[in-house]
Parts: structure tokens; C-alpha cells; sequence
């Protein structure tokens, strides 16, 4: 009787294959045991260029192309590793100090493990993704080294030996592999092969094997600027004084298990969602969650439990007789925690004697207090989803630094005061005190256990001298999280063999020219800010015979120069937009490119994507089209010339013709948009004037709003629209749109019930339309700038527009609630941003110009690209304001001016003042009006704050206040900064 | 859990260890029940799937589902009618796929086609061959498997064919959104590598270039495809001379034990 042999022993094969054996758990719950082949193999070679027998078996791939060895043969050597040595980290090498591999001292000639990769993977995506890039880096000289599959290193899993366990065997057997191997090579200098460990148990266990390993402390002691890259070892190493401590120590709450808060939150009883910290007040945060149309409030540092801002966490409602109301007060990090000391934690508890004074104060006033309704509930955080720690900007806090560390080289503790107000202290350990002190540095936050108050992390490091504008200017990059390098030679390499020198073809047949039509015949020109130098746009309009008129908005054919996937498309999808400074711009694309090849410089020809409407004379449309061409355009103007010509009855030539053309029809568009409701927003806009020669700042203006601006915003208003449309009927799945989403009415309530109290207006905010017009209706007639101040304050109340993928939303969603547009899109700057040149694509591929790129089909690859750019988009802006508001600061260095200001926000212990004319906005605190702080009465009902004694004010919301401004270094963030100082109410 | 297929470009090293046109191990016997006619037994890697060959017979009452028939079916050649039934164990979730599934009856139509062309079933009218199949172990490449386990028992039921239909699957290393013109092409895939990259799979007629069978239901490029049907019509010679082997070492064993006869121009067959 025949029978089924067991088919593995029976193979001669059998020895080289093992498997893999694991668990793995579903998004569902499920337990999944997972069993995968492994073939075991002897031809994965060391990738030393010493050794010559792996040089022989090196792999090919399928066009016979071997990857060259890449471990250098003469690798740099240490004090006690005279001959050079080849490092081997451990998995939580990486975890813990991945900042010091990406130095450029030291660090070289690494071997990458497998199973270090691949926990590395599972521990931590981005950290895995910053090792990818290092082992492609040819500099930096990564090898990974694929241990599970070489025969030799291959290790299975012992009965009862847990899985960390094996792993640290694997290390250690790959280790000692490769030290058998290199000696086998019969080198003149044999490297050693060191392996780097943070495991203790690891480190003993290598020693009694016989294995060189060092921990990251040990090894890199050893290096040259030892002391400076010390530093960069996070603070957890030094594990035992943190886990030794007496447990009376814990200052916080121990998080619930994650099986806990998942039960929790399936059943309703917990809330998950990310933690936002109020700009005011350090010690209160809030928190968005489906489950309630009202954040939740989170106050105090032990309910707050060691979050930080931004940061997935998860709440649970306090009981009701808990709940307050949101502070009304100013709390300052700074000002409270001055004196705590970073060394020692004992003593007072959590919460300190002067924080508890600060939280009595709200509670005292909560409990005063009769009206009903006014209590929000209140949350505290259990449990943390996903950290979302970056690297923050800032400098070490004076007054935490000990005489006796500004001297010596031993490690000591300060805090460093991030430049985000949001983020707490940190406290960091270090040996350069003295050097650190007094610029701007990079660290990052490590942990936060329970028994420390503060977040501890490491020095990364320093950008240079505080308030110098190369440190300043990279500081606020790296804090808005803009790629600010300059382009890889890859990327460069997909530019134009031609240079400058690339012209449009001459010649009609050229393939450039395909399905292009010539519109070089036409006046067009570009409107844009003086010294723009990627001009996106251009413009023309002539009468057609009918008596309509032929509109033409053309935009720089970027996708023609930047194909889809290549390096190039890859880093400006990564960066996503241009981010344009006071002094500065970082482009989104070369140079070459940006402000030569695509720009559509006056008097030269160049590609151009067209969008063609035929308009009546009161802006109907009548038909439209798209079109790639070629254009000339015949000028370049500022708004400020556009303006001044169309202006001047005396210019009759066609351009300023035209221009007033455009001009008159773009009034029509404007007054149909507005019909529809769009809303007219305002944000207090200021323009920095700096000295040609020494770009010094010297003054501050206010942005003039031209006609000519709007005319070219409304037909680009336009264009978006028409292509949006195009577009989506082309791709009603993936086109790359627009939205901006109707914003809560809860989101108004405060500043309804602000107007409703103070100026007897009502604010209706059921359609953007209703808005539009209450708006209208908010004057002051005494005061011209109440109305912008209102405008000012109800674009705060919005959410921000995003870009989406059709498919992910419903139609109705797609709605932007601002322009009151059904559907929009970016299509007019796809020099400065990466959505318009994927819109362009798919335009181009909507009117049949070029088959579809599966990049720009794809819906997950687009949703990806969505949330980058969403996210860029962003932080440029923020990056743009910030530069703005070092700038004036700057500008207004050793001046005392008087200016005129709003209060836009009272607080029981101050008020927050908007100057329109530097578009600034400042706290006065109740302790600055006055010496000794004057004691002051605040009615939270009429928003308005009395002070007695020793000064006495009467200050109410929208109320319109003299202030003295002058600038100020904040000794505590060591921004600086303005400073405002009351004079007088009118 | 183990690195992706992104990892490739690392070292040129897959995910179970394997080069770019590394077949898996394959381990296959024939004759493994006594009683059918014809049976085999197939691994690729872990891919198990077995074989049981009844026929050439009488078709019997027609069963409902047992689809799949071809090769005339008529009066003129025999019916090849295949049924593959699923394990419920043999994936990681416990599935039950029903007797009606579109994929089932997608297989076994595709292996039925295939086999139809080689076997000479004009030699057999009014019967019907049945092929039933039965696939114990999932780990990718399962077509591949299951018309390389039909072939196998089909020699076994001593059905004069042309040559063996021989199958295996193709990929290449990189997504089709990714569009990497330079993606090598890949032999064999397993599971996890037929779920994240575009695939095919390819049968030939023994070791001629003529294909049999060509499944692709993923997205690729145009231009990756001629490599990857290159590699796979080389990995079909491969799995040819595999199975040849085990049909020879039976045989030799066969006739070594006396349960056959040695017959007619098998006395150049070497016996040792």
C-alpha cells in the first residue's frame, strides 16, 4: 500500500530550508499563526572589499548587474580598534540613537542585520524609513546584511526562548560570523566587528561568547568629538535612576493597557483622538471626539498625563460635578515653572504649590458661579494610541543651567524651552552646557515615564547663535517641518540636458509640438507681486466678432518637464509646495525649472497649458476649452503697473485694452461669487520692506489691496473651476480636488454670543451666503476696522480647506464653503505646488493629450499624496507667518511706537490686543499694566476686565485701546518678540 | 513580522531567501492511492495539493457542478471534467468555499482547457475523464500547482498525451504603481508575494515554448511582461524536468519491484 511519505526529510534539499513561524494579530482581533518558508543559502556575501571569495558569488540581478561590494577595506579605526572596524548595532541601537548613524563624523562601515531591520520595521516605520535611506546613501557605507538567510547565521527559535531573546542570539551569531569571515580573508589589517548594544543582557551574554561589543556610550567615547556626540545618546539609556526610583515617587497615573482601551473604546465608555493644547494656557488642552459635537476639555497636569500636543491619545469623561469651564486665564508655562530645577524632582508633588494656586483660582470661579450650562465636560487621558513626537527647536533656559555646569565637562541637566509654547519643557542631559547655552538648538523628546514631570530627550543639534538669521531661519524650516536641503544630484539629473539654453522647438514637427496649438499671435501677459520670478499665470482676452469676448488664462506647462515617478516628481510630491519666506524661498522644483523654464517669462516663447472660455460681456460663459499650447508673452507687469496703466486714460495700446477688459469682466465674476454667497475673509496681512543692499528689515506696511489683484485671483477662481469640473467628469475616482468644509455652528458660538453681548448684532451662520451677509451687517460705524476685526475672527472660527481624491467623499462634500463653489480644485501654480501639477495631469489625460499615468490613477498612491500635501500646505503657511512675525520684530528693534489696537480676547488676568497696522497681535497681562499687579474684576458675561488699586482700567472686548509697541527679547523663548504696553482706552 | 517585498532591492534576496528565478523546493509522487486510477501528490514550497485521476469511464448520471468539461464532451472524445475542491484549512483564515465559488469554477474550467490540449481524448468517445482535486495547503502559485498535480496523475492513469502540461507562476519585483522600468522579473511567487506584486501564471507544453495557459489578473505594464513571461516559460522547463523525474524514478522503481512489466521500448531505460 502506497502511502504519503513525509515529503522534507525525504529531500536532499532539506538542511537549507527552515521557516518562519509567527503570530500575528488582525485589525479584527483575530490571532493568525503565520508559517513561512525560509531558503537557506551560502551565496549572500559579507560585501567587504577585503574579501575576494564573496566578491566571486556576489548576486546578479535579471540584467546581470551585481551590486559592488560596499564595506570600505581600510574602514576608520577608534582609539582601542587601531586596524579599523565594521559596526553591527542591535535593534535598540537604532531605536534609541538613529540621530548619531546619520552624523557625518563617524558612523561608517555599518552592517545592517536583517532581523534588526526588520524589528526596526515593526518598532517604528519612520525610524525604519530613515535606515533605508542610510543604507542607500553611498557615502554613509550601510550594508544589510541578510543573516536569516545565510546558512551560517540562520538561528531557530529554542523551546521556551522568547523572541527578543533570539534575536539578540541572531546579533551575536551574525557578529561572530562575520569577525570568522574577515579573518578568513587573510587581509594585511584585519577590521574588528564590533557590535553596538543598549542591552545590557546582551552585552554580557556577547562577552561570554567572546564577542567585541560595546554599549553606544562605551563606543563612542572612543571617537574623536566623543563628548559632542554623547549627547545625542538619549536619556533612557541611563535607565536604572528613572526605574530605581522609590515608588512614592510617580508623579502620573499609569496608562491602561492597550487591550483595555480598546475594549473601552469599542464599547463606548472611552474616547480616542488627537490631544490639542490651548495656545494660552499650557496646563489645558482640548480634544475632538465623534462621539460629542464639543471638544473635551483636558485640564490640569495630571489629567493631561503626559501628553503632548498632537498626540493620539485616549480620554475618559470626568463625572459631571468635575467639569468646568474653559480657563479664562492666561497660564504660562514659563511663568509658573521658572524656578523648578532639572536635577531634583523630590519634594513637592505633581503639581506644584504655584500651579495648584492657578488651577484654585478656576475652580473658585466655577464654583461662584450659578448660571447653568456655562461647565464643559472635562476628560482625562488614560492611555496613548501613537506619540507624535518630532524633533523640536529650542534653546537651554538660562536660569536652569548651575554655575558649576558652565565650567566643567560634566553632565548635567537643564531644560530647553521649545520655541512651540505648546510643547513643555524638556529636560536634557549634557556635557556643553557652556557651548549650548545661547543658541538655538535641535533635540528631541525620548520619554516621558511617570516619574519624571517633564519629558526627558537628547541634543540632536545647534543651528547657531540665537536671534542670527541663517539660525533663526533654518530653525523655524526644521519646526514647520520644510525640506529646506538642496536637491539631490538624481533630481537634478531629470532636468533638461539643455540648461537655461532649452528653447521651444522651432520646428512644427517636433514632438514637443504634438496636438499643441500655437497661440504665440496672442497679447498675453502675466500680472503678478514685484519680483515674482515663477510666474505660473498669464492672461489674455480679445473680442470675438459676436460681440463676446475670448478669455484665455495660461498656465506654465510644468508636467511637460516633470514626468511622473521620476526623482524629480518624487521630491516635489515629497515637499510638496514652495514655501516662500520673508528673505527666502525653498522651491518645490530646480531653479531651472521654477523660475526659467516654466516661468512664463515675458518676450520668449514657452509651453503653456491654456484654458479657453468664450464670455459674454457680463462674464456668462458661453463655451470653454483646454488646450496645450505655445505662448509669447508680451509683458510682465506688477499689480502695482497693471494698475497704474489701466488707470491712465492716455494708454490706449491693445495690452492695457485688454487688461480693462479683463478688468470689467472679472467685476461680473466677483459680484456672481458673492451672490452666491462666498465670503470674503480677511487675515491681518503685513509685508516686511527690507534694505536692498543688507536685506535688513527696516519697516512694516500694510498690504494695499489693488483691482488688478482681484482681477487675476477671479479668473483664476475661474480656471480652478472649469478644470475641477473637467476633470472629475474625466475621473469621478481619483481626480485631485478641493473641499473646505462647512465648520460646525458650534464653532461660532462664542463669537455670536461675543457680538450679541457687546454690539447688539447677530451673527447667522446657517449658509456660507447668511454669513456673507451678517458679516455685512457688523459695522461700527465710528469704526472702519471693526467690520475686518469681526472678518478676522470668524476665519478663525473655520476649518481649513483640503485637498481630497473624488472617491472619498460624496458629492455634496465636495463643497468649498469659502468661495461657495460646488466643486474646485488648484490647477493655476503648479511651479509652487504639487496638487496643481497633478491636476494638470489629469487634465492632460482628461482631453486625451497623453494616456493616464497609473501614478495619477492610482486612489491610494493620490489619497497619500492628498495627505502630504495637506499637511506641507500647512505648515508653509505657518512657516510664511512666522517669518513675518520674526521680521517685524526685527524691523521694529530699538523702536517705540504708538499705535492704535483692538482687543480681540479678554482673560481674567489679561487681554489680547491686535495692532492692524504691523498685522501683530500681543498679551498685555494684568501685571504689566501696573506695579504692583493691580487687583482687577472680570465678568465673563459682558467680557469686560475692571482693575482697582494701584492702576485703574475698564477694558472690554472689540474695544479700541492705544498701545505702546516696542520690541523685546522674551528672556524665556528667546524669540524676540513685541511687547505691548497699555496706554490708554478710548 | 518579516520585511516587505520593497526589501528586494536591499540585497536582491525575496522574502523567503530566494533569488529572482529561484523555483521553491517541489516535491511531488505519483501514484499515492492504490486504488484510482491515477493520483499524485504535489508540494510547491507550501502549496500542497493532491490528485485523484477516474477514467477514462462511462460517464456516469451527471452530477450538478461538476462543470469544468471540455474536450469535446461530445460523442467524438472524452470529457474532461475537473473538480477542485478547497480545504478549509488550507489557508491561514478557515474559509469554506462553496461548491459554486467563481474562483473554483474559474480553476477548474482553466485546468480542464489545459489538460484537454494535451491528452489525446479522441481516443476515448462517449467518456469521461474525471480529475478531481484537492488542494490541502495555500501558499500562492496555486494554479501552477494544481494543473502540475492533474498532469502528474493523468501519467499515472496511463492517458497517452502529448507531453506534460507544466505551469508556474511569474511576477515582477516592483508594484505596478510604482512603474520601476529596471523591476527584475520573478519565478515561483508565494502568497505574500502574489498579494503584493503583479503576476502570472504561465503553463507550457512540456518543454516547448508553446504556452498552454496563461493567467494575468493583476496590473502590470506592457513592457515588464515580456520578462516575465520569459522567466516563467523557463521555470516551466524547470518544473518539467522535475516531474519527468518522478515519473521515472517511479516507473524504474516499478519495474525494479516487479509490479509492472517492463514494456515495449523501455529496454533502453536504465535501471539503476
Amino acid at each position: 500500500m502506497a502511502s504519503l511519505k513525509r515529503s522534507v526529510e525525504s529531500d536532499p534539499l532539506a538542511a537549507s530550508i527552515s521557516s518562519k513561524v509567527y503570530v500575528r494579530s488582525t485589525k479584527s482581533g483575530k490571532v493568525q499563526k503565520i508559517v513561512r518558508e525560509v531558503y537557506l543559502r551560502q551565496d549572500i556575501p559579507c560585501s567587504s572589499k577585503l574579501c575576494h571569495a564573496c566578491a566571486a558569488t556576489t548576486p546578479r540581478d535579471a540584467s546581470g548587474r551585481a551590486i559592488p561590494p560596499v564595506l570600505s577595506e581600510a574602514p576608520a579605526g577608534t582609539k582601542l580598534l587601531p586596524h579599523g572596524h565594521y559596526l553591527v548595532p542591535d535593534t535598540n541601537a537604532f531605536l534609541s540613537a538613529m540621530d548619531l548613524f546619520e552624523q557625518e563624523s563617524a558612523f561608517y562601515d555599518v552592517v545592517v542585520l536583517q532581523i534588526v531591520l526588520e524589528e526596526l520595521k515593526n518598532r517604528s516605520l519612520p525610524l525604519y524609513n530613515r535606515l533605508i535611506g542610510l543604507t542607500k546613501s553611498e557615502d554613509k557605507r550601510f550594508y544589510v546584511f541578510f543573516n536569516e538567510f545565510r546558512l551560517e547565521t540562520h538561528v531557530p527559535r529554542l523551546d521556551g526562548e522568547t523572541v527578543n531573546d533570539r534575536n539578540d542570539r541572531a546579533v551575536r551569531k551574525a557578529v561572530a560570523w562575520y569577525g570568522k569571515h574577515l579573518k578568513q580573508t587573510k587581509a594585511k589589517k584585519v577590521p574588528a566587528v564590533v557590535m553596538l548594544s543598549n542591552d545590557r543582557d546582551n552585552l554580557r551574554k556577547a562577552k561570554d561568547e567572546g564577542i567585541l561589543a560595546y554599549s553606544l556610550a562605551d563606543y563612542v567615547k572612543q571617537l574623536k568629538d566623543g563628548e559632542r556626540l554623547l549627547d545625542m545618546i538619549p536619556e533612557t539609556e541611563d535607565g536604572e535612576s528613572v526605574k530605581d526610583r522609590r515608588p512614592g515617587q510617580l508623579f502620573y497615573d499609569e496608562y491602561y493597557s492597550m487591550s483595555k482601551m480598546m475594549t473601552g473604546i469599542k464599547s463606548g465608555l472611552l474616547h480616542q483622538g488627537t490631544f490639542n493644547v490651548s495656545p494660552y494656557n499650557y496646563l489645558e488642552g482640548s480634544i475632538r471626539v465623534p462621539a460629542f459635537p464639543k471638544a473635551l476639555l483636558i485640564l490640569g497636569r495630571e489629567n493631561i498625563n503626559r501628553s503632548v500636543d498632537g498626540d493620539l491619545v485616549v480620554v475618559q469623561v470626568l463625572p459631571k460635578d468635575q467639569w468646568k469651564e474653559p480657563s479664562t486665564q492666561v497660564i504660562e508655562e514659563d511663568a509658573i515653572t521658572k524656578n523648578e530645577n532639572p536635577d531634583t524632582e523630590e519634594g513637592s508633588g505633581l503639581v506644584s504649590e504655584k500651579e495648584r494656586k492657578a488651577l484654585q483660582e478656576e475652580v473658585k470661579r466655577t464654583h461662584s458661579k450659578t448660571t447653568e450650562g456655562h461647565a464643559q465636560p472635562t476628560a482625562k487621558v488614560v492611555g496613548v494610541i501613537k506619540r507624535n513626537w518630532r524633533q523640536y527647536v529650542g534653546h537651554i533656559d538660562q536660569s536652569s543651567v548651575s554655575q558649576s555646569s558652565q565650567q566643567g565637562r560634566k553632565q548635567d541637566s537643564v531644560f530647553v524651552v521649545p520655541m512651540d509654547k505648546k510643547i513643555p519643557k524638556i529636560r536634557l542631559r549634557t556635557r556643553q552646557v557652556a557651548e549650548l547655552v545661547g543658541k538655538r538648538i535641535l533635540v528631541t523628546i525620548d520619554a516621558w515615564d511617570r516619574g519624571s514631570r517633564h519629558p526627558t530627550g537628547h541634543f540632536v543639534r545647534s543651528l547657531g547663535e540665537l536671534e542670527t538669521k541663517a539660525a533663526e531661519t533654518e530653525a523655524l524650516l526644521l519646526e514647520y517641518d520644510v525640506q529646506y536641503r538642496p536637491f539631490p544630484k538624481t533630481v537634478l539629473d531629470c532636468l533638461p540636458k539643455e540648461g537655461h539654453d532649452w528653447k521651444v522647438p522651432t520646428s512644427i514637427e517636433d514632438p514637443g509640438w504634438r496636438d499643441r496649438e500655437d497661440l504665440r499671435g496672442l497679447g498675453i501677459c502675466s500680472i503678478d507681486p514685484i519680483g515674482c520670478q515663477d510666474i505660473d499665470d498669464a492672461l489674455h482676452a480679445r473680442p470675438l466678432e459676436n460681440g463676446n469676448i475670448e478669455v484665455g488664462v495660461h498656465i506654465a506647462d510644468v508636467s511637460h518637464f516633470v514626468r511622473p515617478n521620476n526623482a524629480m516628481d518624487t521630491e516635489a510630491s515629497i515637499r510638496g509646495t514652495t514655501v516662500y519666506l520673508v528673505d527666502k524661498r525653498i522651491d518645490m522644483l530646480p531653479m531651472l525649472l521654477g523660475t526659467d523654464l516654466c516661468s512664463l517669462k515675458p518676450y520668449v516663447e514657452r509651453f503653456a497649458f491654456s484654458v479657453l472660455w468664450e464670455l459674454t460681456p457680463e462674464a456668462d460663459v458661453i463655451n470653454m476649452r483646454f488646450t496645450k499650447s505655445v505662448i509669447k508673452s508680451r509683458e510682465a507687469f506688477s499689480y502695482e503697473q497693471a494698475q497704474l496703466r489701466v488707470d491712465d486714460a492716455s494708454q490706449q495700446d491693445d495690452l492695457t485694452k485688454s487688461i480693462r477688459t479683463l478688468m470689467s469682466l472679472s467685476r461680473h465674476l466677483k459680484q456672481k461669487r458673492m451672490d452666491a454667497g462666498a465670503l470674503s475673509l480677511s487675515s491681518p496681512e503685513v509685508k516686511v520692506q527690507m534694505e536692498s543692499e543688507t536685506s535688513d528689515p527696516i519697516d512694516v506696511k500694510t498690504k494695499q489691496h489693488l483691482d488688478t489683484m482681484s482681477l487675476v485671483e477671479e479668473f483664476m477662481l475661474l480656471a480652478n473651476v472649469s478644470v475641477a469640473r473637467k476633470i472629475y467628469d474625466a475621473f469621478p475616482q481619483t481626480a485631485l480636488l478641493r473641499r473646505h468644509g462647512e465648520p460646525p455652528a458650534t464653532n461660532f458660538d462664542e463669537l455670536a454670543n461675543q457680538l450679541r453681548v457687546k454690539k447688539n448684532l447677530t451673527l447667522h451662520v446657517d449658509s456660507s451666503r447668511a454669513l456673507a451677509d451678517s458679516l455685512d451687517t457688523c459695522v461700527d460705524p465710528s469704526e472702519p476696522f471693526f467690520n475686518t476685526l469681526i472678518r478676522i475672527m470668524a476665519t478663525r472660527c473655520m476649518m481649513a480647506a483640503e485637498y481630497f481624491c473624488a472617491g472619498t467623499q460624496a458629492y455634496p462634500e465636495f463643497r468649498h464653503y469659502g468661495l461657495a463653489s460646488e466643486i474646485y480644485t488648484h490647477f493655476t501654480s503648479p511651479i509652487r505646488r504639487y496638487a496643481d501639477l497633478v491636476a494638470h495631469r489629469q487634465l492632460a489625460a482628461a482631453i486625451d493629450y497623453e494616456p493616464v499615468h497609473p501614478a495619477v490613477r492610482s486612489r491610494g498612491r493620490l489619497e497619500a499624496v492628498c495627505k502630504n500635501i495637506n499637511v506641507r500646505h500647512r505648515n508653509a503657511q505657518l512657516a510664511g507667518r512666522a517669518s513675518i512675525a520674526y521680521y517685524v520684530g526685527q524691523a521694529l528693534r530699538g523702536r517705540e511706537t504708538e499705535e492704535d489696537g483692538f482687543v480681540m480676547k479678554i482673560f481674567s488676568n489679561g487681554f489680547v490686543v491686535l495692532v492692524p497696522r504691523f498685522g501683530i497681535e500681543s498679551l498685555i497681562r494684568l501685571r504689566d499694566l501696573a506695579e504692583p499687579e493691580p487687583e482687577a474684576t472680570f465678568d465673563a458675561e459682558t467680557y469686560t476686565l475692571e482693575t482697582k488699586g494701584s492702576r485703574e482700567v475698564k477694558v472690554e472686548l472689540f474695544q479700541k485701546v492705544r498701545v505702546k509697541v516696542t520690541d523685546q527679547k522674551d528672556e524665556t523663548t528667546g524669540k524676540r518678540g513685541v511687547r505691548m504696553e497699555f496706554v490708554k482706552a478710548y | 513580522m518579516p520585511l516587505d517585498t520593497s526589501a528586494y532591492s536591499l540585497a536582491l534576496l525575496r522574502v523567503d531567501g530566494r533569488r529572482w528565478n529561484e523555483l521553491r523546493r517541489v516535491h511531488a509522487q505519483i501514484r499515492t492511492q492504490a486504488a484510482a486510477d491515477g493520483s499524485s501528490y504535489l508540494e510547491m514550497g507550501h502549496t500542497k495539493v493532491m490528485c485523484v485521476v477516474t477514467g477514462p469511464s462511462e460517464p456516469g448520471a451527471r452530477r450538478g457542478g461538476t462543470t469544468g468539461g471540455a474536450g469535446g464532451g461530445g460523442n467524438n472524445a472524452a470529457e474532461v471534467s475537473v473538480t477542485v475542491v478547497v480545504a478549509g484549512f488550507s489557508s491561514v483564515d478557515r474559509k469554506r468555499r462553496g461548491r459554486g465559488d467563481k474562483r473554483n469554477l474559474e480553476l477548474q474550467s482553466t485546468i480542464s482547457n489545459a489538460l484537454a490540449a494535451s491528452l489525446h481524448t479522441h481516443l476515448y468517445p462517449h467518456s469521461t475523464i474525471s480529475i478531481s482535486l484537492h488542494v490541502l495547503s495555500q501558499d500562492g502559485s496555486l494554479l501552477a500547482a494544481l494543473i502540475n498535480a492533474a498532469t502528474l496523475a493523468c501519467v499515472d492513469a496511463g492517458i497517452p498525451m502529448t507531453d506534460y502540461v507544466v505551469a508556474c507562476t511569474a511576477g515582477s519585483t516592483s508594484t505596478y504603481a510604482a512603474n520601476d522600468e529596471d523591476a527584475d522579473p520573478l519565478l515561483d511567487l508565494n502568497h505574500q508575494e502574489e498579494q503584493e506584486l503583479p503576476s502570472l501564471t504561465v503553463a507550457t507544453l512540456g518543454a516547448t515554448d508553446r504556452v498552454a495557459v496563461l493567467v494575468c489578473e493583476s496590473r502590470v505594464q506592457a513592457s515588464r511582461l515580456e520578462g516575465m513571461l520569459a522567466v516563467g516559460v523557463d521555470g516551466c522547463k524547470q518544473v518539467r524536468e522535475i516531474l519527468d523525474r518522478v515519473v521515472r524514478d517511479k516507473g524504474r522503481k516499478m519495474v525494479s519491484e516487479g509490479t509492472v512489466e517492463r514494456g515495449i521500448g523501455l529496454e533502453s531505460m536504465d535501471l539503476d
